[in-house]
């Protein structure tokens, strides 16, 4: 066993998590955030990609526009790494009602949310592919973010500020002394170990998990409804900037470019569990519907790859039992000391990833407030390690890059233009990393092959490099293929299909790697 | 004289052409791609998994369950189309047996089972005590030689024992400044003297009395004799290891089938695409070919349809799932509902939908499911039959060659 103290044990890496270690080193607390699995494999990792400018909201909660708008803002500046500054269209298309269009303009106005309406010549010229049935248009200032690279500026931070993060250690107890919570009890996955961390304060940022690490200190019935959303990524930019419906928020009403893909999504439905997130047939045909109706021939776009993740929701009254769209959507803050008597304890839940700074601050307040220790908070001012340029990101970038090094470098990846060094570096730093893991921070495998040729160089390069045993090697491997099939099979037709069928004539025709002698039993999660 | 339409350039179709231009026949290929065969590891497989390790093919084909192709094909056709490509290729080009499996590693050091291989993998059959060197080159990433060589010596063999290997990692561009190069581009470096000397030169000192060494399959693009040279100045018997692709194993009997195709009178209308058909009630009488100016009419006696699977988009998925084989509209067999067809099982079964295909006669011509023929005079082959996952099974040449000959004894007795 392990025993290490702290301030504050943050529970979750999703971005909450990592704003709020952020956040508390900042202010000089002395803070560990444990993560169960990687870096923002959560629900930051499995969402929509949209940096809201607030204009979603205008109508139906023009606070969380306003937060909206200003926490983008502050992104902007302090990740600027972690976003593209996509802009975004709201559109109102043939059929939809005029009246909201109306209404939405009303609540911009009313609010200042800085939008401008523009032609539909004009929009269609700048996004020729949108449906031309467009009848109003208006630019917002939305953007497109990556919840990997977020999560990490945050987490790059805290560590700068001297917090420790740990992944792979999995909450499993939480100790009350006298009404106080006192330590953290964790088992981490990769070796079995236990870790106590002993603690004057615990913030439990598990999504939508939470409710689960509430009730291991003792804390019932904090009933979390994960709202399960699918969305489909099509291999590439159909549109420049985000595209949206101009009218009530639903399924399949927005399409995100993000890095060389397109995001459609999503669904809402509700799910039982947050670690069995379906991916039905049905909903799938309900976002190439939805596709379609955003830019036509969608359907004939090849899909690349699929996911679901769960919106982490506190259970209210006022909602009905399955569509979890209204339940609010602000995010929730139990203070376990009034609620349940267990001092030192906060739980969050819900939110956005845009406004994750906003969250973390109001936390790291209340904390500050109960133990009586005012430390100002000064997370806005600062960029994160990586953002100090203030350049956003391009999605070309990389094709420079490789420009300027084809000369020197090994392409691994073509589709997303990995380099060996890009990776071995990655690996370096990340000495424990599945290639999942690495491919969340590099794209590695995400592009059109969606791994059949890169999977096994880079298994090969981190056998060359001797950070893996060849069965190391190879078991990574095997993870890594089957993992990358959790999002190909409920969407596979089309090209991808056909790309399908070459990556096994490669993997298992001409590598037979499904006979690699297996050293641990392959498990899939 | 009669007028034969072979659809599709790969295996099947350059074999079936071979065969059918040598019997007399006017044989046009029409070709849109290139076909597997230019992309595969060159070996010929018959049958490696089925799913436990096969030791003996044949008698495996022989055994094989009544949805599978083998089991319209039959063993006589299998044995015959084996033996005509060997015949066709000429002496030196591929060795083996398709009643034995070799065991043959892979450029991940698994040892794959397969049947005939060209003489320049056949040092590396597996057997306990041998001691391999196992030679990657830092400029090519396809062949991770650490990787091989830690997954060889981990390997058990089947009749026991281990064979011990090592890895060398040679720092030698193709072309001098170099740093990422296809296999295409080693092969053809290797093709060139000068180059076989420096790695002779590099790799001389590091070895340590092994019994073999392993490369990547890249000796040499156009020059039989590279591997051999290789071999002779090295003093020790040298083995390749096949790549995914470009495939140069594949490459080379590709390129050589097509000259045999050739000399043999088989007409080639390469990169144009068939994009119709004609038909007289149960007859087809031509096949359109879209070729660059206007679509082209090509009177036909006989079609011989060896167009691939999913691979090459002889059969389409669309966006609802709706499963299709694109040119005739032909009934596909093993259709089911999606969700059985396709699960999120990765490493366990293959997936059902890759064993959809077309059902065929023992005459190889696709037929309905209640058995009736779709077209007399249409005989489906290669990778479009339904029945097999091939890749998980190593059966892809084996029912390339077999379907051929069984379809060419049917159009030769017709
Ligand atoms: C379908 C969908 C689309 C969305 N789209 C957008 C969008 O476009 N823009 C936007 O701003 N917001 C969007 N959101 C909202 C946004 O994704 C979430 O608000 C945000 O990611 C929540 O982050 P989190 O850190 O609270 O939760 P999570 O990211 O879920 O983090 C919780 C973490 O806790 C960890 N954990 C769980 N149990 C344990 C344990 N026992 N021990 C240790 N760790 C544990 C989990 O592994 C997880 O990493 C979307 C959400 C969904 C579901
Ligand atoms: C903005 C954005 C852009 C993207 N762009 C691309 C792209 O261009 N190309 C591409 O291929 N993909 C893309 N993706 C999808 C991405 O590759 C993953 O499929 C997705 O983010 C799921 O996360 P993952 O990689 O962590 O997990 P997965 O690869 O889905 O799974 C990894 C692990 O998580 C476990 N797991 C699976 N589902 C869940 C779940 N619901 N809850 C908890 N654990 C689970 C698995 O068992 C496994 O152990 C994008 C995702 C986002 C959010």
């Amino acid at each position: 066993m392990t025993r290490m103290s702290a301030d504050l044990v943050v529970i979750g890496g999703g971005v909450t998590g990592a704003g709020v270690a952020r956040d508390a080193a900042m202010r000089g607390f002395r803070t560990i955030l444990v993560e169960r699995a990687d870096i923002a494999q959560g629900t930051s990792g499995r969402f929509h990609g949209l940096l809201h400018s607030g204009a979603r909201y205008v109508v139906a909660d023009p606070r969380s526009a306003m937060e909206c708008a200003e926490e983008s803002a502050i992104l902007r500046r302090i990740q600027a790494e972690a976003i593209e500054d996509t802009g975004g269209y709201f559109v109102q298309f043939a059929g939809d009602d005029p009246d909201y269009a109306d209404r939405w303009v009303e609540s911009a106005r009313a609010i200042g949310l800085p939008f401008e309406e523009i032609d539909v010549a004009e929009l269609l010229r700048r996004e020729p592919r949108v449906n031309p049935s467009a009848q109003r248009a208006m630019h917002v200032a939305d953007g497109s973010v990556d919840g990997w690279r977020l999560a990490w500026g945050a987490v790059d931070s805290a560590k700068a500020y001297g917090a420790k993060v740990l992944s792979y250690l999995e909450v499993c107890g939480i100790e009350v002394t006298d009404g106080q919570a006192s330590a953290v009890r964790c088992r981490d996955r990769r070796t079995d170990a236990e870790v106590v961390i002993d603690t004057g304060f615990v913030i439990n940022a598990a999504g939508p998990w939470a409710g689960r690490i509430a009730a291991l200190a003792g804390c019932g019935e904090v009933e979390v409804v994960p709202g399960r959303g699918v969305m489909l990524a099509v291999g590439h930019r159909l549109v420049h900037s985000t595209v949206n419906r101009l009218a009530v928020p639903g399924d399949g009403d927005l399409i995100v470019p993000a890095h060389t893909v397109s995001i459609i999504g999503t669904t809402d439905v509700r799910a039982d569990d947050p670690d069995q997130l379906w991916i039905p047939r049905v909903e799938v045909q309900q976002m190439l519907d939805a596709g379609e109706r955003l830019v036509p021939g969608f359907r004939q776009a090849r899909i690349v790859h699929a996911w679901a993740g769960a919106r982490p929701l506190v259970k209210d009254a006022r909602a009905s039992g399955t569509d979890t769209r209204h339940l609010s959507r602000g995010m929730v803050i139990l203070d376990h000391a009034s609620r349940d008597g267990v001092r030192g304890l906060l739980t969050v839940i819900g939110g956005k990833l845009t406004t994750y700074r906003l969250m973390a601050k109001g936390l790291v307040d209340l904390m500050c407030e109960q133990l009586g220790d005012p430390r100002p908070c000064t997370t806005d001012t600062e960029p994160v390690p990586g953002s100090e340029s203030g350049h956003t990101h391009q999605v070309s970038q990389r094709l420079r890059d490789r420009e300027n090094d084809r000369l020197t470098e090994q392409l691994l990846c073509e589709c997303e233009l990995v380099t060996r060094r890009m990776f071995t570096d990655a690996l370096h730093e990340n000495p424990d990393a599945s290639l999942d893991d690495l491919r969340r921070q590099l794209r590695l495998g995400m592009g059109s092959c969606q791994g059949g040729f890169c999977s096994t160089r880079a298994a090969a390069v981190a056998c060359a490099e001797g950070e893996r045993s060849a069965a190391e090697a190879s078991d990574a491997l095997r993870l890594f293929l089957s993992n990358r099939w959790l999002g190909l099979w409920p969407i596979l037709q089309g090209d991808q299909l056909r790309q399908a069928v070459l990556d096994n004539w490669i993997i298992s025709g001409t590598l037979d790697a499904e006979h690699l002698p297996v050293a641990s039993s392959g498990s899939r999660r | 004289m009669k007028r034969i339409v072979v659809i599709g350039g790969g295996l099947a179709g350059l074999v079936a052409a071979t065969k059918l231009a040598g019997g007399g026949s006017s044989v046009t290929l029409v070709s849109e791609g290139l076909g597997g065969l230019q992309l595969s590891q060159g070996t010929i497989d018959v049958y490696g998994y089925n799913p436990g390790r096969v030791r003996a093919p044949m008698a495996a084909v022989a055994g094989a369950p009544a949805v599978h192709p083998y089991a319209r094909i039959g063993t006589s056709a299998v044995r015959d189309g084996v033996a005509f490509l060997q015949d066709a290729l000429g002496t030196g080009w591929l060795v083996g047996d398709p009643e034995v499996n070799l065991q043959l590693p892979t450029a991940l050091g698994v040892l794959r089972p397969t049947a005939l291989v060209p003489p320049s993998m056949a040092a590396g059959q597996a057997q306990a005590g041998q001691r391999w060197a196992i030679v990657g080159f830092r400029q090519l990433k396809d062949f991770g030689a650490e990787l091989v060589a830690g997954n060889l010596a981990r390997a058990e063999l089947s009749r026991g024992g281990r064979i011990e290997a090592r890895p060398i990692v040679l720092d030698l561009p193709p072309r001098s400044g170099e740093s990422d190069a296809s296999g295409l581009v080693y092969a053809r470096a290797f093709d060139d003297p000068a180059f076989r000397e420096r790695v002779v030169a590099a790799l001389r000192p590091l070895l340590d009395g092994e019994t073999a060494v392993g490369f990547p399959a890249v000796l040499g693009l156009t020059d039989p004799e590279a591997w051999t040279a290789l071999r002779d100045a090295l003093g020790v018997p040298v083995f390749e290891i096949p790549l995914p692709p470009p495939g140069i194993p594949g490459m080379r009997l590709g390129r050589r089938l097509t000259a045999v195709a050739k000399q043999r009178g088989v007409r080639f209308l390469a990169g144009s695409r068939a994009i119709g058909h004609e038909a007289d009630g149960l007859r087809l009488t031509g096949v359109v070919v879209g070729t660059a100016a206007t679509p082209r009419r090509l009177r036909a006696d006989d079609v011989v349809y060896a167009p691939g699977g999913f691979e090459s988009g002889a059969i389409t998925v669309d966006s609802r799932w709706g499963i299709r084989e694109r040119l005739f509209g032909l009934p596909l067999a093993g259709l089911d509902d999606i969700d059985r067809l396709i699960t999120d099982e990765y490493w366990d079964d293959p997936q059902s939908v890759f064993s959809v295909g077309v059902g065929v006669d023992a005459a190889m011509r696709p037929v309905r499911s209640d058995g009736s023929v779709v077209y007399e005079n249409l005989f489906a082959i290669g990778g479009i039959l339904a029945g097999a996952c091939r890749w998980r099974e190593k059966s892809g040449e084996g029912i390339a060659l077999g379907s051929a000959m069984a379809a060419c004894r049917a159009i030769e007795a017709g």
